[in-house]
């Protein structure tokens, strides 16, 4: 008994630190779907670039990826502007047959950064072997006698935190400042913001350059704890894209919410189910989202509102 | 016309005696993945035998003829490589064939020597049906895939007894063919298959899989991963503290330098199945790993110490052979019995194989954050550690 239930809340431990992160992921690209209207497909190689960022400061200055935090994601965001600016911005302007052309050129993007990665620093598997990277807190520490074991790790939960941290300024940032209102005012409404005076253009670029400062925030959390080679962008992308799917197409509450439950249901089926089953879970989960819930989680906090 | 004349003299010396060096040359193609998805190991195994080749025309080549290699790009594709080897025998006229990367591609020459009756040494394809088909043709110099983990197997019967395996491989062909093989050998041990796990390469969060082998407690995790996840399961294995009494692998990510350097004191006391490393005590295998690494910041993996070996039998063969016809090199690679750099060298027909050489495959222990070879005691570089300190008890 004290085994089964010791395996469960160890379950849910690494569910919930696991969500967390992916969070993250995924409220970036939530943030560009909301405003731009575009599913950025990219993300996940944004989140590879700042990464290297991170390996490079790591391997060359010995810099902590956790404080390579404050060096990738201002370089992210200032990427992200000049993506939207110089790329996506003008595709947006041109008439076509395919009416998300936009897609397809994020899609571009992701490759070249990707292939761009193998051509400079080659497609081996690097690493930060930071010194407490297997280093972890336990039951037994703090309470002698406990009937069972649980441990929590030091990285993971340095992760978590951080990911915390970034997504409370954001919400800071969305809430009281008048970048963050224009921000939301074009995710709601892009016409009535236009006539509101919100220059829509810039709020664009500036939203395009915020999600990929979240990712690539996320990069920095994830190195510790992960590893890193040019193609690994593909699987953060599937995650972000499932997360904001599931937590209702731009919102970010949703996407927060929906990270967490993505997390905490792949650690559940690799438990009960088997770790080859995971990649399965992703998917069940997406397609029971678009079916049964169309609007994402984002609609069943929007109804309880509505019924207060 | 004089001038003309000079010119002629001039050049025919200058030929002359570029050529008295060696009198005659003789070439070889070697067919390999040069571009695709193996082309990695294609280049290791390029670069070994450039080194040979250079080695043994430094030292007078075979029989006073220079060996000279040229390399045809099989993509990794069965059909070319098959194509290769029909054009090698068929138009090229060359009586023995060798090389190749993968298993597929081995497979489909092995199947053109064997009619064309020339023959061929498979150096890396490691599936075990190549050399159970009764082809006289056809020799093999890598243990076949079900004798990878035969060092580890015996490691287990004499000195860790364990009664339970926990298995959780990778789902892909080497993972899955590496575990099928254990659950055999643990069912003839006898010993418990408590778990038996895939999981998708690439995974980032090992431990719900790692909780439950905790809660079933056995006595060896064996795992085999590519690359990057074996430093992460060692990592989750040591934050969960699951004191098993042995951590095991088979060979791949556990068995390079990264794992090392990834996983740090999480790697520490964790023994694994190998073919071939640099530290073996092989007459030559150091040599080779130094110069391999001088020339590309690398040392090579043990198709490099495959490929390397297997110039040096065809150049044994060849001084053996009464003429260098297939006939001829088949009987002289038939009498082979050498010692390389891979190891010992001679093709056996028994328990079902033709022509394949057996060889002991070493396990390889993390000890003070370096590679030891622990097993068989007579290649050991170090004593192993054995019992294993539990994870609290460590610093």
């Amino acid at each position: 008994m004290a085994a089964q239930v010791e395996l469960f809340l160890q379950t849910l431990i690494s569910g919930f630190l696991l969500g967390g992160l992916y969070a993250l992921i995924g409220l970036g690209m939530a943030l560009i779907m909301g405003v731009m209207r575009i599913i950025n497909l990219a993300h996940g190689d944004l989140m590879m670039v700042a990464m290297y960022v991170a390996y490079w400061l790591f391997t060359l200055f010995h810099i902590d990826p956790y404080l390579s935090v404050f060096v990738a994601t201002p370089l992210l965001f200032f990427l992200g502007v000049g993506l939207q600016k110089f790329l996506i911005n003008p595709v947006m302007k041109v008439e076509s047959i395919l009416p998300h052309n936009q897609v397809i050129l994020t899609v571009g993007i992701g490759m070249i950064l990707a292939n761009l990665a193998t051509v400079f620093f080659t497609s081996n598997y690097r690493s930060t072997p930071v010194s407490y990277a297997s280093k972890a807190w336990y039951l037994t520490d703090f309470w002698k006698n406990a009937p069972i074991e649980l441990s929590l790790s030091a990285p993971w939960s340095l992760s978590f935190l951080a990911a915390v941290i970034i997504t409370v300024a954001l919400w800071f940032f969305l809430t009281k400042t008048d970048t963050g209102k224009s921000i939301r005012a074009t995710a709601q409404d892009i016409d009535a913001a236009l006539l509101m005076g919100v220059n829509v253009g810039v709020m664009r670029a500036v939203t395009f350059g915020i999600g990929a400062a979240l990712v690539g925030g996320a990069g920095c959390l994830f190195i510790p704890i992960y590893y890193l080679y040019p193609s690994l962008g593909k699987q953060f992308t599937n995650v972000g894209f499932v997360i904001t799917v599931l937590g209702g197409m731009g919102s970010t509450e949703g996407a927060i919410i929906g990270g967490v439950i993505l997390g905490i249901f792949e650690s559940m089926t690799a438990t009960y189910l088997g770790m080859g089953w995971a990649p399965v879970g992703r998917f069940l989960i997406f397609v029971a989202a678009l079916v049964f819930l169309p609007g994402g989680v984002a609609s069943i906090l929007r109804k309880q509102r509505l019924g207060k | 016309m004089k001038k003309m004349s000079v010119i002629f003299a001039v050049s025919f010396l200058a030929a002359f005696f570029a050529g008295s060096l060696f009198a005659q040359e003789v070439k070889f193609a070697i067919p390999l993945p040069l571009t695709g998805t193996n082309a990695k190991f294609g280049e290791i195994e390029k670069r070994s035998y450039e080194i040979a080749m250079e080695e043994i025309n430094a030292k007078g080549g075979v029989k006073g003829k220079k060996i000279v290699l040229v390399f045809e790009d099989s993509q990794g594709k069965p059909e070319v490589a098959r194509s290769i080897a029909e054009k090698l025998i068929d138009v090229k006229k060359q009586p023995v064939i060798f090389g190749e990367y993968s298993s597929s591609c081995s497979k489909a020459i092995a199947a053109v020597a064997e009619e064309r009756k020339t023959p061929y040494l498979v150096v890396t394809g490691a599936t075990d049906d190549i050399t159970q088909q009764n082809y006289k043709y056809v020799f093999r110099l890598n243990p076949t895939n079900a004798y990878y983990a035969s060092g580890l197997i015996s490691f287990f019967k004499e000195v860790v007894k364990p009664m339970s395996i926990a298995i959780l491989y990778e789902s892909s062909d080497f993972g899955t063919s590496g575990a099928e093989d254990m659950v055999k050998q643990a069912e003839k041990f006898p010993m418990k298959v408590l778990t038996k796990e895939q999981y998708e390469k690439g995974a980032v969060d090992f431990k719900p899989i790692l909780s439950k082998v905790k809660s079933e407690k056995p006595d060896v995790i064996y795992m085999v991963s590519y690359v990057m996840d074996a430093s992460l399961l060692m990592r989750q294995i040591k934050e969960l503290r699951i004191d098993a009494k042995l951590y095991a692998g088979g060979a791949a990510g556990f068995a390079i330098p990264e794992f090392i350097q990834s996983a740090k004191e999480a790697a520490e006391y964790v023994v694994t199945a190998t073919l071939w490393s640099p530290q073996v005590v092989y007459p030559g295998a150091k040599e080779f790993a130094e110069k391999y690494k001088k020339l590309y910041q690398d040392y090579p993996s043990y198709h490099g110490a495959e490929a390397y070996s297997a110039l040096y039998i065809i150049k044994d063969v060849l001084t053996r052979a009464k003429s260098w016809t297939p006939d001829g090199i088949r009987v002289a690679m038939k009498g082979t019995n050498m010692v390389t750099a891979f190891g010992p060298i001679r093709f056996e027909d028994k328990a079902g194989y033709t022509n394949q050489n057996f060889m002991d495959t070493l396990v390889l222990q993390v000890i003070n954050g370096q590679f030891e070879t622990i097993w068989p005691q007579k290649y050991a570089t170090k004593k192993y550690v054995y019992p294993i300190p539990r994870w609290r008890d460590r610093k």
